[in-house]
């Protein structure tokens, strides 16, 4: 497959606006505004994208969803607030092409009559925060943002937020809070950011990644972009793959390539001493998933089939060097740090898990502890506020059941195995 | 309205409710923390896990949050089910991690919300191995102390800090089981409702700083329904004492008034009464005596001085004691008024003369409903629970208008504030009246805020006007009725008056007296001047006269619970109970009579006001008939609430005085540069100003200048000017502030006494060379 959304990055020197229009940029716009609103949403429902931020929702029906006759003002938010440990895609459109953001806010916006845009730009991303901003204001300049975009009677003004630089502020009501000025807690989703978001007004997110695909299928139409996936997924898809392979690097490949292939193939395999040990295919907070899984495609469905999530499409790769224990444990202590604090089994119930499974790791592990983390992430999963718990304690869960004999080993011989060195203890 | 089934109970509902709540008030406990009912719904601490299910429908029944949870009809609610009992149990069990486990020396022990939960839905084990997440605490002030370790962060501080009363100085940092309740940097909390923390938060991270020095465990306390003394609202209040001293007050709900929250001086002012200086014992020509001495010699005084005799009762005074020293007068042929200052006696006689006229003033509940208002002077430091109703009135979006001579905190919550000299404000009452006969295109190219308050306040449903008695003259006070009378019948009026009982004394107070009484002591018509928890010799215009027509007194008698400059020079001091060691009855600023009973007896014989005016009545062979007799001969009609009830309307229409006499302003017009106005503090007031700890948040003394008129005279900012009136002078720093009125000096009340004058009244300014 050729590829569509990286063709023109260039993190070093990314396209100004006119070489960006040179090869064929702001054309989606003549397209867009060709259509009603309400068409652009159907194409786009038809082509079947799904949210690239991790939960996966179709955007088209998100979109259709929010209605036609909402109250104005209406607001688009792009989510460039890329936390997650392992995922990095987004970082690669925003510092390699911001013009290619930019277009796809416009028909994006256009296509939800969406007024003012936000682009919610991870704290620690401000250099390419600087270069989008840039883009906007050159976009500006050339009247491809402003009143009366190129004659079309629609009026769009884009505006940087550049976050103070904490992982729930990419949680949709997190962030609108954050946007307000307010303290990113997380609101109560009833009633939806879509009725009641950013200033009381319907308000969409969508991630970056999600958006630039419009563009393509605009100009493409539904089928081509679906036929660009495989093994059922529709469109490219922007893989990271970092952990213990040859070659960690961000890939765009059709959607519902097999992981095999990605890791084999694309990442370079392992080291040749070493067995795959398992992965996680979404980021941090998706389930670990086995080297049974490796022909599994990635794509939405069949990762979710097979009890995980596709989330952001971020594989991290464990090899049999590797203590599962560790990995999760740093995943853990990486979400209790990030709670926001708000709800209690979140802001209390993380720490915990993470100081349980330390002392496992230190060797100092009941046998009684296992059965705790399994009641702890029963509860701080139901009981939470937000989704941020629930993918926290996810790769725990699914640790605990596809390690288990690590676990109970760690309890065991009262240290771990996997480091080197305690052998002479063992 | 539709029904729902909770715990079996069949439970009526508003739309729009939510489970917990409806739950609540059908008097059905769910364990709760992060819910109030002042702050609403929150959902963060997942305490109030209760098992949904519909009756219609077969699906399985699901555990959620009863505050999130809309009320809906046909839901059955099940709060005692296994699987809602467990996240309950594993939501104590998170929250106690990282607590300290310090209750046995926790001065929240006995009323700890989080105690009682613990205890009736937690586990009885902890199973956490690991250390504990510690913090360090911050100096909040002398009247609020921080303890976060014990922070089960339910948010409710920052809630009702900076959401409900709209502060800028306490809020949550920080993340993750990391966040911190506190300010940016240690200091003392700004906002005049901090002390609200102490009840608001469910555990021991905010108390109250003056019980702590002063500890008792809340199960030893004596308690009684009272009545906060410190300001005309007469919010309900329980103070709690033990071994014959006054620990701590907390708010008491009243469901027209304070429902959950009281201000700072009504919770920390009650220090005056443990005051080192607070007289206990009865002292004669500066010697300690016996009650029965002291009674002995005044009543010799009286006789003595045959006939000639004058009494001051006090706005802070009950009205037992106003009436009974009023009868003694009466039997005396002797004169008498709750007044020391003419100025004040007139402007709180026509506020309540204008009252009735217009009918009686919002509660508090309803100030919280109205959607604009016009209020003069500043409410937070003479009616600080006014200003916190109109702060909740903002947050629905209420128009405020404010007319103001000196700072006032709700400026910052004006829609159209303005600043205006204390000698203007009743050409700018009257010009608003003419405004609202014009149309408001004409106004507006006139002057276009006085025209934004007249629109907002004709385009309102539940307008309403609310002026300071303290710093208005009764022409003003009558023009502010006028403005009322001229805006129309759904207008609503109301006076913050000065002192907890200033419109129940002027309803016994006939127009006129303070100054005949003045006049008579000077020219020594009256020999024998009782003052029954007065300050004339310390007012501050009036105090140079008083001072000296006392001279001409052959007794000065004074009956008082503070040591004022009256008390400190009285002849015959008979010490009084305060408010809390005796019952009476104060009358509120809605004209609303409400009872406090005695919570305690200190060791020495301090007996009330009545009482002691009684005993004397006995002593001089002229009995007085019983207080409740007394007061219904003052009061036709009246009767006594009994305290703890919500009381009652007095019924003033009966009352032989009061058709709100249209009263001169004593204060001549003058045409002097500058002009004092009173700078107010939510301290500064008769009794809470004998309150160490509060007094130590007093603000400096400066005088305050509009920067322009400051710059026009050559007056920088910080530099050092003095301040001159025909009593006295004072050299003092000056400030530039842009919210004093042009040609305004902006003064505390104790540089206006130390001057020798009062709001309003004009001053002479010089620089320091």
């Amino acid at each position: 497959m050729q590829a569509l959304l990286t063709r023109h990055l260039d993190a070093a020197a990314p396209l100004n606006l006119a070489a960006y229009q040179a090869v064929g940029g702001y054309s989606s716009l003549t397209a867009a505004f060709d259509l009603k609103p309400e068409k652009i949403i159907e194409i786009v429902e038809a082509a079947n994208l799904r949210g690239r931020g991790g939960a996966g929702f179709p955007c088209g029906t998100k979109w259709r969803l929010r209605g036609i006759d909402v109250p104005s003002p209406r607001y688009l938010i792009c989510n460039i607030d890329e936390s997650e440990p392992g995922t990095f895609k987004d970082r690669y459109l925003l510092y390699g092409g911001p013009h290619q953001i930019i277009e796809a806010i416009i028909v994006s916006a256009f296509a939800l009559q969406a007024e003012r845009a936000f682009i919610f730009v991870r704290g620690e991303y401000a250099k390419g925060g600087h270069g989008l901003h840039q883009a906007i204001l050159e976009a500006q300049a050339a009247g491809l943002l402003g009143s009366n975009i190129r004659g079309s009677g629609f009026n769009l003004q884009i505006e940087i937020h550049l976050s103070g630089g904490r992982y729930i502020c990419g949680e949709e009501t997190a962030q609108i809070n954050a946007i307000e000025g307010r303290r990113p807690n997380p609101r109560p989703k009833i009633p939806r950011p879509s009725v009641r978001g950013l200033w009381g007004q319907p308000t969409t997110t969508n991630n970056v990644e999600t958006l630039v695909n419009v563009p393509h299928i605009l100009l493409n139409g539904a089928r081509w972009f679906r036929d660009l996936g495989i093994n059922g997924g529709s469109g490219p898809k922007l893989f990271c793959i970092s952990g213990k392979v040859q070659h960690p690097g961000l890939f765009e490949l059709p959607c519902g390539t097999p992981v095999r292939e990605l890791i084999f193939e694309h990442a370079g395999g392992l080291d040749e001493k070493e067995t795959l040990l398992g992965f996680l295919p979404g980021g941090a907070s998706t389930a670990f998933l086995l080297p049974e899984h490796l022909d599994i495609p990635m794509d939405f469905d069949a990762i979710a089939h097979a009890g995980s999530r596709l989330g952001t499409g971020s594989l991290i790769v464990l090899d049999s060097s590797t203590c599962p224990i560790e990995v999760t444990l740093n995943l853990l202590r990486f979400f209790s740090r990030e709670s926001c604090g708000f709800c209690t089994p979140c802001r209390d119930g993380l720490p915990y898990l993470a100081q349980i499974l330390a002392t496992i790791t230190a060797g100092e592990g009941q046998c009684e502890d296992l059965a705790l983390l399994d009641e702890l992430c029963a509860m701080i999963s139901a009981q939470s506020f937000c989704a941020f718990a629930p993918g926290a304690v996810m790769p725990l869960i699914s640790s605990l059941q596809c390690f288990h004999e690590h676990y109970e080993q760690h309890i065991a011989i009262g240290h771990c195995p996997f480091d080197a060195t305690q052998q002479g203890a063992a | 309205m539709g029904t729902m089934q909770i715990e079996h109970h069949v439970i009526p509902f508003e739309p729009g409710d939510n489970v917990l709540h409806v739950a609540l008030n059908a008097g059905i406990s769910i364990p709760h923390f992060c819910y109030h009912d002042a702050l609403g719904s929150l959902g963060a601490c997942r305490l109030c896990a209760v098992e949904i299910s519909h009756k219609d429908s077969g699906q399985v029944p699901r555990v959620a949050m009863a505050c999130l949870e809309p009320a809906g009809d046909g839901l059955i609610v099940s709060v005692s089910a296994k699987t809602a009992q467990r996240v309950r149990q594993q939501v104590i069990e998170l929250l106690m991690v990282n607590h300290p486990h310090d209750c046995p020396i926790c001065d929240e022990g006995g009323e700890c919300h989080l105690q009682n939960m613990t205890v009736t839905c937690g586990p009885p084990y902890r199973r956490y191995r690991g250390h504990k997440r510690t913090f360090l605490n911050q100096n909040l002030g002398p009247l609020i102390h921080h303890e976060m370790n014990r922070c089960i962060t339910c948010y409710r501080c920052t809630r009702f800090y900076q959401e409900y009363a709209l502060g800028h100085d306490l809020g949550a940092m920080r993340l993750r089981n990391e966040v911190y309740f506190g300010r940016f940097q240690d200091g003392p909390l700004e906002s005049p409702f901090a002390g609200n923390l102490v009840e608001v938060c469910p555990t021991g991270v905010f108390t109250d700083a003056l019980f702590r020095q002063h500890f008792a465990r809340v199960w030893d306390l004596k308690t009684a329904p009272s009545i906060c003394p410190h300001c005309s609202i007469g919010c309900n209040t329980l103070p709690g004492a033990r071994d014959g001293t006054l620990r701590r007050v907390r708010n008491r709900t009243h469901a027209e008034l304070n429902r959950w929250f009281i201000c700072d001086r009504g919770r920390f002012g009650h220090q005056y009464s443990e005051h080192s200086a607070r007289p206990f014992s009865p002292r004669v020509s500066g010697e300690n005596t016996s009650y029965h001495e002291a009674l002995t010699a005044a009543a010799a005084k009286i006789k003595a001085a045959q006939d000639c005799i004058g009494g001051l009762g006090s706005v802070r005074e009950d009205l037992e004691g106003n009436a009974m020293l009023q009868a003694l007068l009466s039997h005396l042929s002797g004169t008498f008024t709750a007044f020391n200052d003419p100025e004040l006696e007139a402007a709180t006689i026509s506020a309540v003369g204008s009252q009735q006229n217009s009918g009686r003033a919002p509660s508090l509940v309803e100030i919280e409903q109205i959607d604009a208002a016009l209020v003069i002077g500043d409410l937070t430091a003479h009616a600080p629970m006014i200003d916190l109703a109109l702060r909740q009135a903002y947050r629905r979006g209420a128009k405020l208008g404010l007319l103001h001579s000196s700072p006032t905190p709700l400026s910052q919550f004006a829609t159209t504030a303005m600043t205006v000299s204390p000698q203007e404000m009743h050409a700018r009452l009257s010009r608003l009246c003419e405004f609202v006969h014009v149309s408001s295109e004409i106004n507006s190219a006139h002057d276009p805020l006085m025209a934004d308050i007249v629109t907002s306040l004709k385009e309102a449903r539940k307008p309403l006007l609310i002026g300071t008695i303290e710093i208005l003259n009764a022409p003003v006070v009558n023009a502010l009725a006028e403005l009322a009378t001229a805006l129309g019948p759904d207008v609503r009026l109301a006076y913050a008056f000065p002192g907890s009982n200033a419109y129940g004394a002027a309803l016994l107070s006939p127009a006129g007296n303070t100054l005949a009484i003045l006049e008579a002591v000077e020219t020594g018509r009256i020999r024998t001047l009782i003052v029954a928890g007065n300050d004339p010799l310390g007012d501050s215009r009036f105090a140079p006269r008083w001072r000296m027509a006392r001279r001409n007194l052959n007794a000065l008698i004074v009956l008082d619970c503070v040591a004022t400059a009256t008390a400190e020079a009285a002849d015959i001091l008979i010490p009084v109970a305060a408010w809390p060691e005796r019952g009476g009855t104060f009358v509120n600023y809605e004209g609303r009579a409400q009872g406090f009973a005695p919570v305690f007896r200190r060791l020495e014989y301090l007996p009330s006001t009545a009482d002691i005016i009684a005993d004397l009545a006995s002593m001089l062979e002229h009995p007085l008939k019983n207080t409740a007799s007394i007061l219904h001969d003052a009061l036709p009609g009246f009767i006594a609430p009994s305290p703890g009830a919500a009381g009652a309307h007095i019924n003033v229409q009966k009352l032989p005085i009061l058709n709100a006499v249209a009263m001169q302003s004593i204060q001549k017009c003058h045409d002097s540069t500058w002009q004092a106005a009173l700078t107010s503090w939510i301290g500064d007031e008769a009794l809470a100003g004998f309150a160490p700890e509060l007094a130590k948040l007093a603000p400096a003394d400066v005088a305050l200048i509009n920067p322009e008129a400051a710059l026009n005279n050559g007056i920088q900012d910080g530099s050092r000017i003095i301040l001159r009136s025909p009593a006295g002078s004072v050299e003092i720093p000056a400030q530039h502030h842009p919210a004093v009125a042009s040609q305004t000096v902006s003064i505390s009340r104790n540089v206006l006494t130390r001057l020798g004058i009062g709001h309003g009244d004009p001053l002479e300014l010089a620089h320091v060379l």
